[in-house]
């Protein structure tokens, strides 16, 4: 799911962000645990206030990247989400596209003289489809699959709808969220309010 | 588990890299007062307008209301959510309605503060340029480009990058104090007189007005919470940080106030500053060390000035957004700028209003410095002090509820004197608001300026209880700033 919101919030061909990578890293944290929550390594201990992650099973992941997330999961379980998301955050970004490149979604960043260029996706056409899945959803006002559902909450809790999707409908999004197990509407509550926080902060 | 614990956590110290340990938070405090904007802007219009001499002693006297207010400032600071914004205090001291009329006051001072220093960009800037090219434009000229710069860096999210706020922090405390020497070495012929310091100086017609100045001078003191969750050591960064920020300014600025009239006598002052206005430190630099200094210093005031303008604006268009996310104010103004990660709709309306202001100013050919910038000034410094009156009482009202272990010195006297004391200032500030403003003592504006206040207490109040009628999902996360959407925390 990292993947299909790096392409949402990145254009298709030239791979140019759309969002402010302060913000988009916290959305990719957030999908890449959103991922971990989705392949039920973990869960959400919903303590008032106090929204923890809770490891259900230490299975491999078969994926460095959320590998390495889980493990740090394990080894300190006692981080609140929000504490997370800063957390990987700091990093995710990088992790992903490597791990896009990997997978040969991505082309490797060309070095240009003067700039570093962003990385561009290898295929147009799958780099559109994960935007394209979301606003046909919209368009026909028909709530996507759990996975396209945590995709769109995310992509409007770091504020890229309105840039990103054909049309932005807060109503819809919001009835799409309320789908979703409880877990998954935390994790997207919660980038929301560090998205915002980033925003207040100073820096 | 027990060992998990003991061992330092990764996520922790990987995140305490990038916080903010006590001289950075100082630094960031004190940048937003900008200490030339008030040594060259500021005080000489003080002395011009309500011609009291104790301006020097009014630092000192109001450095110590600021510190007994801070002790229950920074103790409350640890216990609520949305910590950097004075409405918050209110809605989870004295109640949410109460909280929503402190934000429009909040609102209106910022507001306030931001657009008075329009009206003081042209005079800081138009001295340098005729000393370069022998002409200038019209204050206004000046003041809508200083607008533009403002909103594009507001819209870009240019926080002036901490390491040139740092430079310029220091380089303009250096010039303050290098002028401050200056005019001590060169004392009246009547010889160094402290008469500044008296208390009975200040005690005098026109005091409220002289203290509603100093006041705006501290604005951006109370920033300093906004760090905690940022801070290395929540508890003790920034309380410390706050104290000595409080103490750097009070002093600089009294010392100042004070070094200002040494040259000119004690008698002097207000009409050397009625004279000069704003390019009396400057010219008494020049006089004493050349003008090379001088021009350093003239320099460093547009760029004290800018950096403020910009500091404020920033602040200002957050809150906006904080309570746009609450949806207090319509959500749309807490929408974020995706490619810049600004926010948006606050910035922009800052932007608006400070087109109006200078349009306004200058089509009726008002004066920028005592009009704009003094009575902007004056204003917003009235409704910092309502602010700080009310947060107090807040401190007070919310460890009577919620007791937390606190020393009664932080929970109930210190915010106990400190309200007595903020409620005598505002009396006092309101006797002489006729002075603050140039008009006469019957005119109706003096009645008018403060009853906006009264206005928006009324109105913040009728909407919230429109809120809790209309809106009760809304009503119940007031006060919780970007953690509204979550329905808060701790």
């Amino acid at each position: 799911m990292a993947d299909d919101l790096f392409f949402v919030i990145h254009h298709n061909v030239t791979g140019r962000a759309r969002l402010h990578p302060r913000l988009a890293s916290l959305g990719l944290a957030g999908a890449v645990i959103g991922e971990l929550l989705l392949a039920e390594r973990v869960t959400l201990d919903l303590a008032p206030g106090r929204d923890r992650l809770y490891v259900i099973t230490k299975n491999a992941t078969g994926d460095p990247l959320t590998q390495n997330v889980l493990d740090h999961v394990v080894a300190e379980p006692h981080h609140p989400i929000v504490t997370w998301l800063h957390f990987f955050a700091r990093t995710i970004y990088a992790d992903v596209t490597a791990r896009m490149i990997t997978k040969q979604l991505l082309n490797p960043p060309a070095r240009n003289l003067l700039k570093q260029q962003p990385a561009t996706p290898v295929d147009a056409n799958t780099a559109a489809w994960p935007l394209a899945r979301l606003n046909l959803a919209i368009q026909r006002r028909k709530p996507p699959v759990i996975r396209d559902c945590v995709l769109y909450g995310l992509v409007v809790a770091t504020g890229g709808a309105a840039r990103a999707l054909r049309e932005h409908d807060a109503a819809f999004a919001a009835a799409t969220t309320a789908l979703l197990p409880v877990p998954l509407q935390r994790l997207i509550v919660q980038t929301e309010v560090v998205v915002g926080e980033a925003v207040i902060s100073r820096r | 588990m027990s060992l998990t614990q003991q061992r330092p956590s990764a996520v922790s110290s990987a995140l305490a890299k990038d916080r903010l340990g006590v001289p950075s938070v100082v630094f960031f405090v004190i940048s937003a007062a900008a200490p030339l904007m008030v040594v060259a802007g500021s005080v000489p219009t003080a002395y011009e307008v309500t011609g009291v001499i104790g301006v020097p002693f009014a630092f000192l006297m109001l450095g110590a209301i600021f510190a007994l207010f801070a002790v229950g400032y920074v103790t409350m600071a640890r216990h609520v959510v949305n910590a950097g914004a004075f409405y918050a205090y209110a809605a989870q001291g004295l109640g949410r309605t109460q909280g929503v009329a402190t934000a429009w006051v909040a609102l209106l001072a910022y507001n306030a503060l931001q657009l008075g220093l329009y009206g003081i960009i042209g005079s800081a800037t138009e001295p340098l340029l005729l000393d370069w090219f022998g002409a200038s434009p019209p204050w206004w000229v000046i003041a809508l480009v200083a607008w533009a710069v403002t909103g594009l860096l507001g819209l870009l999210r240019v926080d002036i990058n901490g390491k040139i706020l740092s430079v310029l922090l220091v380089s303009e405390i250096a010039v303050v104090l290098v002028f401050d020497i200056g005019d001590l070495l060169h004392p009246a012929a009547s010889g160094v007189s402290f008469e500044g310091f008296n208390p009975g100086s200040l005690f005098v017609p026109g005091v409220g007005a002289a203290l509603a100045t100093v006041v705006a001078g501290f604005a951006g003191i109370e920033s300093s919470v906004v760090f905690a969750e940022e801070s290395r050591d929540r508890n003790r960064t920034v309380p410390l940080a706050t104290y000595l920020g409080i103490a750097i300014i009070a002093i600089l600025y009294a010392i100042s106030a004070w070094a200002q009239t040494v040259p000119t006598g004690p008698d002097g002052i207000v009409k050397a500053a009625s004279e000069q206005q704003t390019e009396l430190i400057f010219n008494q630099a020049a006089a004493h060390m050349g003008s090379g200094v001088s021009t350093i210093g003239s320099v460093l005031f547009v760029t004290s000035s800018m950096a403020c303008m910009i500091a404020f604006h920033n602040t200002t268009a957050r809150y906006i957004f904080a309570l746009g996310r609450e949806n207090v104010l319509p959500s749309m103004f807490g929408r974020t700028s995706a490619r810049t990660a600004a926010p948006i709709a606050g910035s922009v309306l800052q932007t608006a209003l400070g087109l109006i202001v200078i349009i306004v100013y200058a089509i009726f050919g008002l004066d920028p410095v005592t009009k704009l910038f003094f009575t902007f000034g004056t204003f917003g410094g009235l409704g910092l002090l309502t602010l700080l009156a009310i947060t107090s009482i807040s401190v007070i009202v919310f460890f009577a509820r919620n007791p937390s272990g606190e020393t009664v010195w932080r929970t109930r006297v210190a915010p106990g004197l400190a309200t007595l004391a903020l409620c005598v200032i505002i009396g006092m500030t309101l006797m002489n608001f006729d002075t603050a403003l140039g008009v006469a003592p019957d005119s109706v504006i003096r009645w008018i300026l403060p009853g906006i206040f009264v206005v928006a207490i009324i109105l913040g109040g009728v909407w919230a209880r429109v809120l809790k009628a209309t809106r009760p999902e809304v009503y119940a996360n007031i006060g919780l700033g970007a953690q509204a959407v979550s329905g808060g925390s701790k």
